[in-house]
C-alpha cells in the first residue's frame, strides 16, 4: 500500500511542465485566438517529447507509460490552458484503441502524423475533430460535430472523465496562481489586496479544494490503469471534485481580479473557458453523481473505513 | 503507487479485528465528558493498554508496537469501524506524547510516556487563557524560577479533559516582561497540586467537558519543563502542528460515520431533500479524500519528509467535512433531531456529535487563523497588517 508518486514520475511532469511553460505561454493562446488557431510547431514539439507515445507500448515505439504517467501530464497540459488536442488524443482515444486491439496506426500515432480521436455517446462533439464546426465558448478548443455513430464503451468515458479531471486540476491550480499573483501586486487602501482576509480565505478555500481533489484524481487513475472493478466510481470521484475545484478557483479568481478579470485583456479568461468546457464535457458532474450514487447509496461498493481502497 | 495492501499488513488488520472483536463494549459508553463516562472511558484506555494497542506507533520501550503509520491508519480504520469508544487520552498520546518523543530528555520520556501509553495518567491540555485564544502569544500565566521549581500564577481555560484529568500540559511566561512569543516555556504539571483550582464549564451538551484552571502560587519541578527555558513557542508549534496534521484526527473516524449518515438516509430517504442525497454523497467523498491524503501523507513522512504549513489544509477540511455530515444528519432525522434519545432508548449520537463538530472550526486554532496561516505560507500573500 503506497499513496505516494513516485519520484521518477514526479521528474517527467516536471520536465514537461518546464518545457510547456518554455513554449507556451499566455502570449501564444493570444496569437491562436487571434490567428488561424493552429500552430503546427507546437504540436511538434509535444511528438518530440514523446508525449503522443506515452501510452503506447514499447514494442510499438511508444514509452509504455501508465495512466497515471498520463494523468500528471494531462493536469500539466490544464496548467497552460494547451491549445493542442493532446490529451483528447493521445491519453483518451490512443489507449481506448490499443485496448480494443487496434494497434494498426500506432507508427503513425506515436510519430504525430495521425491523431486519433474518440467520442463517447454523452458527448455530441469532440475537440479537434474533422466534421461540421461547432464555436465553443473556449476560443481553442476547435470543436466539430460528429459524422459517425459515437461509442458507448465505458472504458471510452472513464478515460475522457479522468483526463478531464486532470486538465480541471491544472486549470484550477493555474487561475489560483494567477489569482495569488495579482492580490500581491493590486494595490487598494494604501495596501495589497492580498494582505486583505477576504482576499486570503477565498483563495485559502480554493487551496483547500485542491489539495483534496489532487489524491483522489491519482487515485483513479491508478485503479483505471489497474482495470479495478471501482475504477468508474473513483473516476467519477475525481471528475465532480475536480470540477467543482476548477468553478471555485474560475469564480474566485475572476472576483479577486476585479473588473480587470472581467475583460479580455488578462489571461485569466482562457483557463477559465477551458475550465467551463472540460467541467460539461465527458460527462455532466450530474451524470457523475449518478454513478456516485448507484455505488454509494445504492450499496454496489462497500464503504467504510476498512474499505479504504475497496 | 500501489493501491493493495500487502500480506503482512493485511495479517495486522485481521489480528487488530480480532482483538477488537472480543474487546470493544457492545453497549456504547456514557460521553466522555461527564464523571461517570469518563471513569469508563480510562477504563477502556487501561483495556486497550492491556492488549498493547493504546499507542501502536510508540516503541515498544513505552508500551506501543513500534509500527508504522501506514499500520496506524489500518489500525484505525479498524478501531472506528468496530465502534470502538472515542480516546479520553487523546491530548496525550496524540498531541503530547509525539512531542515529548522530540523534546523530551529520556528521563521526561521514561516519566511520562510509559504511564501515557499504558492509559495510567490521562492529560489535560493547557493552552488558551482568558484573553490569549486564537492569539495565543497574548499569554499572561506566569512561572518564575524559585531555586528548582517555577511558581505558576495565573489562570487558563477551555482546558480539554481538565474537569477530570490527571495532569496537564501548557505553555507560560517564564521571564519577567518578556513579550508574544519569547520568553514563554513548555511545562507539565499535576492538575493535584496544592494552588490548582479546577472549575468546571459546562460545554454546549450540558457536560463540563472542560475547565478553567487557576494557579496561586503554585509549585512544579523545574525537571516539568519540555526543551529550553523560553523555547517553548517553537515546542508548542510542534504540538500544534500534531494535532492539525496527521495524528488528531485519523480519517477513519469520518468514513465510519459517512458509512453511518449513509444508512440513516436509507431510512429517510423518501423524505429528504434532494440536497441531502449529494450532501450524503460529499460526505462519503469527502472522507474517502481525507482518506487518500492521509495515506500520502504517511508514506512522505515515512520516507523522511516533514508535514508543514499543508497541516492547516488538513484541518479546514476534516473540521468543515465533520460539521457538514453532522449538519445533514439532523436535516435527515427532521423533528427527531432535537431528541436526546432516539425511538429505540439510544444516545442521539447524531445530535451529540451536531454539537461537537461545531467546536472542531474552532479548536485547534480556528479555522480563520488556518486560512490565514494557508494564504501567507502556502500561497504567499502579505501577512495580515502588513500595510
Amino acid at each position: 500500500m503506497d499513496m505516494l508518486i513516485a519520484p521518477e514520475r514526479l521528474e517527467l511532469a516536471e520536465a514537461v511542465r518546464d518545457y510547456l511553460a518554455g513554449t507556451h505561454g499566455p502570449e501564444v493562446l493570444r496569437r491562436l485566438d487571434a490567428g488561424p488557431n493552429r500552430d503546427p510547431a507546437l504540436w511538434q514539439g509535444l511528438v518530440e517529447m514523446g508525449l503522443t507515445g506515452l501510452l503506447v507500448p514499447e514494442a510499438h515505439g511508444g514509452l509504455g507509460m501508465g495512466l497515471l504517467d498520463a494523468a500528471l501530464i494531462a493536469r500539466e497540459c490544464g496548467r497552460v490552458c494547451l491549445a493542442e488536442p493532446l490529451v483528447e488524443s493521445a491519453f483518451v482515444a490512443t489507449p481506448w484503441l490499443i485496448a480494443q486491439g487496434q494497434t494498426g496506426d500506432l507508427a503513425a500515432v506515436v510519430a504525430g502524423e495521425h491523431r486519433p480521436l474518440a467520442a463517447h455517446g454523452i458527448n455530441g462533439w469532440v475537440a479537434d475533430g474533422e466534421g461540421e464546426p461547432l464555436a465553443s465558448i473556449d476560443p481553442l478548443r476547435r470543436l466539430a460535430a460528429l459524422h459517425e455513430a459515437p461509442s458507448d464503451d465505458p472504458l471510452l468515458l472513464d478515460l475522457g472523465a479522468l483526463m478531464s479531471a486532470a486538465q480541471l486540476v491544472g486549470l484550477a491550480e493555474a487561475m489560483l496562481d494567477q489569482a495569488v499573483e495579482y492580490a500581491k501586486i493590486r494595490t487598494q487602501f494604501g495596501q495589497p489586496v492580498g494582505a486583505f482576509q477576504a482576499i486570503k480565505h477565498k483563495l485559502a478555500d480554493v487551496a483547500v479544494a485542491l489539495e483534496f481533489a489532487r489524491p483522489v484524481l491519482w487515485r483513479a487513475a491508478q485503479a483505471l490503469d489497474d482495470r479495478a472493478a471501482s475504477a468508474s466510481l473513483h473516476v467519477s470521484h475525481a471528475k465532480v471534485v475536480a470540477t467543482d475545484a476548477a468553478y471555485l478557483a474560475a469564480e474566485s479568481a475572476i472576483q479577486v481580479h476585479g473588473a480587470m478579470g472581467y475583460t479580455y485583456e488578462v489571461d485569466l479568461h482562457f483557463w477559465m473557458k477551458r475550465a467551463w468546457a472540460l467541467g460539461g464535457a465527458w460527462g455532466s458532474r450530474a451524470s457523475h453523481l449518478a454513478r456516485i450514487d448507484t455505488a454509494v447509496i445504492g450499496a454496489a461498493h462497500p464503504i467504510g473505513p476498512e474499505n479504504t481502497f475497496a | 503507487m500501489q493501491l493493495a495492501y500487502t500480506e503482512q499488513q493485511q495479517a495486522f488488520r485481521a489480528e487488530v479485528r480480532e482483538w477488537l472483536a472480543a474487546n470493544v463494549p457492545p453497549a456504547p459508553l456514557l460521553t466522555l465528558e461527564c464523571e461517570e463516562g469518563y471513569h469508563q472511558h480510562v477504563g477502556w484506555e487501561r483495556q486497550l493498554a492491556s492488549g498493547n494497542w493504546g499507542m501502536v506507533t510508540w516503541p515498544e520501550t513505552y508500551g506501543g508496537r513500534g509500527l508504522d503509520l501506514i499500520e496506524w491508519l489500518i489500525f484505525e480504520e479498524e478501531y472506528w469501524g468496530a465502534g470502538a469508544p472515542l480516546r479520553v487520552n487523546q491530548n496525550g498520546i496524540f498531541l503530547l506524547g509525539p512531542t515529548i518523543m522530540e523534546y523530551g530528555t529520556p528521563e521526561q520520556k521514561a516519566r511520562f510516556l510509559t504511564p501515557m501509553a499504558a492509559g495510567e495518567v490521562i492529560w489535560a491540555q493547557a493552552w488558551s487563557e482568558p484573553g490569549a485564544g486564537s492569539d495565543m502569544a497574548a499569554i499572561k500565566t506566569t512561572a518564575y524560577r524559585d531555586g528548582d521549581h517555577y511558581v505558576i500564577n495565573g489562570q487558563k481555560t477551555w482546558s480539554s479533559r481538565a474537569s477530570f484529568a490527571d495532569w496537564g500540559f501548557g505553555l507560560f511566561r517564564t521571564e519577567e516582561g518578556s513579550q508574544r512569543h519569547k520568553g514563554l516555556s513548555f511545562i507539565l504539571f499535576d492538575l493535584d497540586t496544592p494552588g490548582i483550582t479546577r472549575r468546571p464549564i459546562r460545554q454546549l451538551h450540558g457536560h463540563p467537558g472542560f475547565a478553567e484552571l487557576f494557579f496561586d502560587d503554585v509549585r512544579v519541578p523545574v525537571d516539568n519543563r519540555l526543551a529550553g527555558e523560553g523555547e517553548g513557542w517553537s515546542v508548542a508549534m510542534a504540538t500544534a502542528g500534531f494535532e492539525r496534521g496527521l495524528m488528531l484526527r485519523s480519517p477513519g473516524r469520518f468514513q465510519a460515520a459517512a458509512r453511518r449518515l449513509v444508512e440513516l438516509f436509507r431510512q429517510h430517504e423518501a423524505a429528504a431533500a434532494p440536497s441531502a442525497r449529494e450532501a450524503v454523497m460529499r460526505a462519503w467523498m469527502d472522507a474517502q479524500a481525507y482518506a487518500y491524503n492521509t495515506y500520502a501523507v504517511a508514506a512522505k513522512i515515512m520516507a523522511g519528509g516533514k508535514i508543514g504549513a499543508e497541516a492547516s489544509l488538513n484541518k479546514i477540511f476534516w473540521s468543515e467535512l465533520d460539521r457538514a455530515m453532522h449538519r445533514t444528519a439532523m436535516q435527515l432525522l427532521g423533528a427527531a433531531a432535537e431528541l436526546r434519545a432516539l425511538a429505540d432508548g439510544s444516545i442521539n449520537e447524531w445530535l451529540e456529535g451536531y454539537m461537537f463538530s461545531l467546536s472542531g472550526p474552532i479548536y485547534a486554532g480556528s479555522n480563520e487563523i488556518q486560512r490565514n496561516i494557508t494564504a501567507e505560507r502556502l500561497l504567499g500573500l502579505p501577512r495580515v497588517g502588513a500595510g
